[in-house]
């Protein structure tokens, strides 16, 4: 018994952070999340259409300020489909499976 | 997120540097000008920049005042100041706005001045665009990273 406590001591990798003192999204599972960052998305997307409609319409605001909510539109949004890619090969993976 | 930051602090880069251009355009318009609302032949100007926190998040902003971090400044144009040159007096007897002894004060503003601080205008709102751009470039390979080969 004692030799294969010896053995567990020694094998056992040191955990590199503490679970618990991770930042958690409140009570967040992976479906709370994404629907956050898809409001993220959305609510960046309304702002650079506002932008767009405040330079193109109106003729207010800066030309760069549009095209830096475009960005960070374009860039969460790519963001988002890079998880979605994630998620759905995880779950083919899965399906894939052999029983 | 706080890649985007960098983006606002590239804006007010972007921002700052195109008022300059405009008052810069502003003096090379009015380098004839004899009359102003304030009276007097028109005054060269200049904008003063100062390096200002991003606009942001506030709870980000809170955060690191709260936990005392130095934060990356971005840049604003806090003003825009009159220079206090004499005006040049050129000998014109024909001009309306001559004096009895038949002399024009004209602004003093010398293009050349003006070209240089306009080229530098727009070569500092290229770099703020290539760090802009650079930004975008390192979102895109981060975003790579999560691509099946």
């Amino acid at each position: 018994m004692s030799i294969v406590k010896n053995v567990d001591l020694v094998y056992r990798p040191a955990p590199l952070a503490n679970p618990k003192n991770l930042d958690e999204p409140a009570k967040g599972d992976f479906n709370n999340l994404l629907k956050s960052a898809m409001g993220e998305v959305g609510d960046l997307q309304e702002k650079a259409n506002q932008s767009i409609q405040q330079m193109v319409g109106e003729g207010k605001g800066d030309l760069q300020d549009t095209m830096i909510a475009l960005e960070k539109a374009d860039v969460s949004f790519k963001l988002m489909m890079q998880i979605r890619n994630k998620v759905l090969d995880a779950y083919q993976e899965i399906m894939r499976m052999q029983v | 997120m706080d890649l985007f930051k960098i983006f606002s602090i590239s804006g007010s880069g972007m921002a700052a540097q195109k008022s300059r251009m405009s008052v810069v355009a502003g003096n090379l318009a009015n380098s004839e000008s004899t009359r102003t609302v304030d009276g007097g032949p028109y005054r060269r100007r200049d904008v003063i920049f100062q390096a200002a926190p991003p606009p942001g998040d506030f709870t980000d902003e809170l955060n690191d005042i709260a936990a005392d971090r130095e934060r990356a400044q971005g840049v604003e144009v806090v003003g825009v100041k009159q220079s206090n040159r004499p005006p040049r007096r050129i000998f014109d007897p024909s001009h309306p706005d001559a004096s009895s002894e038949g002399y024009v004060a004209m602004p003093d503003i010398n293009p050349i001045e003006e070209m240089v601080d306009m080229l530098s205008a727009v070569r500092s709102y290229e770099a703020n665009l290539s760090a802009f751009n650079s930004t975008k470039a390192l979102i895109r390979k981060i975003l790579d990273l999560g691509r099946n080969q």
